[in-house]
C-alpha cells in the first residue's frame, strides 16, 4: 500500500545525517561526483577527523559509500538513499492533499444534504 | 499567504474549504467524519477503527486499508493540544512528526485549514540544501519548488 510506510532505521538515520549542514554540504558536493576526504575536507574550516566523523555518519546511514581498495578511499553518493528520504516527504504531501480533496467533498456532502447527514453522540 | 516552508523548517499545507470553521473543526476529531477523509485515495477509514479522544494526552488512531490488496497502516497520535475551533497539535510517536492544524474563521461560512508537520529532517527543506544540489538531483530541487509553491498558495 503506498502509504508513508518506512523503512524506519534507515530513514531516520538519513535524515538525522541530513539535519547537519556540513554533512548536507557533503552530500551536495558528492551530487557532483565522487571525492577524497581531503578535497572534501577544503572547502570547510575544519580538521580531517572532524571531517571524518560526518562522513562515518553518512556511511553508516548508507548515504554514501567508500571504495576499501583505494588509497585515498574515494566518498561515492548513494543516491538511493536520498531518493528514499525524498520519497517518504512526498508521500506524506500526496497524503494530505488528498485528505483535503476527500474533506473539501464530505464537507459539500453534508452541507448539501442535512437530514442524512450523521450525527455524532 | 507567504511562503515559510523553508524559513522555518517545516512542511506545511494549506487549503480552504467553503464549510464555517466550527463543523470544519468538527471534522477533524469525530470519526463519524474522518472516516470520510481520512484515508488518501484508494485507502479506506472504516469508522470502526477509529479512536478519537480529543484532550490533550487523548489518542488518535486510525486504520488505514488499502482498497487494492487490504493491507494496513495504523497511525498512532497523541494530542498535545485540543483548542475547539481554533487548533489541534497531535504527535505520532512511531515517527516523531508532530502536527498542528489551525482553522481560520475566514466569514462567508469559509474556514482556512493550515497544517504544519515539523520535526521532519531539516534538510529537505533548507535553502541551502537547495542550492547545494547539483542538476543531477533535479528532481530534489523540483520537488522542494513544488512545496514553495504548495505552501505560499
Amino acid at each position: 500500500m503506498e502509504m508513508p510506510r518506512l523503512e524506519d532505521d534507515q530513514l531516520d538515520a538519513t535524515f538525522t545525517a541530513l539535519a547537519d549542514p556540513t554533512r548536507r554540504a557533503i552530500v551536495a558536493r558528492l551530487a557532483r561526483g565522487d571525492a577524497t576526504v581531503n578535497e572534501l575536507a577544503a572547502p570547510f574550516d575544519m580538521t580531517l577527523p572532524g571531517v571524518s566523523k560526518h562522513l562515518k555518519m553518512l556511511e553508516r546511514c548508507g548515504l554514501i559509500s567508500r571504495t576499501r581498495r583505494a588509497q585515498f578511499r574515494p566518498c561515492h553518493l548513494e543516491r538511493a538513499a536520498l531518493d528514499a528520504a525524498v520519497d517518504w516527504i512526498e508521500e506524506h504531501r500526496r497524503v494530505w492533499m488528498e485528505r483535503f480533496d476527500k474533506l473539501d467533498e464530505h464537507l459539500r456532502d453534508i452541507q448539501r444534504a442535512p437530514s442524512t447527514r450523521k450525527e455524532s453522540p | 499567504m507567504t511562503d515559510q516552508t523553508s524559513e522555518r523548517g517545516e512542511l506545511s499545507y494549506t487549503r480552504v474549504f467553503d464549510a464555517p470553521r466550527a463543523l470544519v473543526f468538527r471534522c477533524m476529531i469525530e470519526p463519524e467524519h474522518l472516516t470520510h477523509f481520512w484515508g488518501p485515495i484508494g485507502v479506506r477509514t472504516p469508522v470502526e477503527s477509529i479512536k478519537v479522544d480529543a484532550r490533550p494526552g487523548g489518542v488518535f488512531e486510525a486504520v488505514m486499508v488499502s482498497e487494492g490488496d487490504g493491507s494496513q497502516y495504523l497511525m498512532r497520535a497523541v494530542y498535545v493540544e485540543v483548542v475547539a475551533p481554533d487548533r489541534l497539535v497531535w504527535t505520532e510517536p512511531d515517527t516523531g512528526v508532530t502536527t498542528t492544524s489551525t482553522f481560520l474563521d475566514l466569514g462567508d461560512a469559509r474556514t482556512e485549514v493550515h497544517i504544519r508537520q515539523t520535526n521532519v529532517p531539516e534538510a529537505f527543506r533548507s535553502p541551502q540544501a537547495r542550492a547545494g544540489f547539483s542538476t543531477s538531483l533535479d528532481r530534489f530541487a523540483a520537488y522542494l519548488g513544488k512545496l514553495t509553491g504548495e505552501a505560499s498558495r
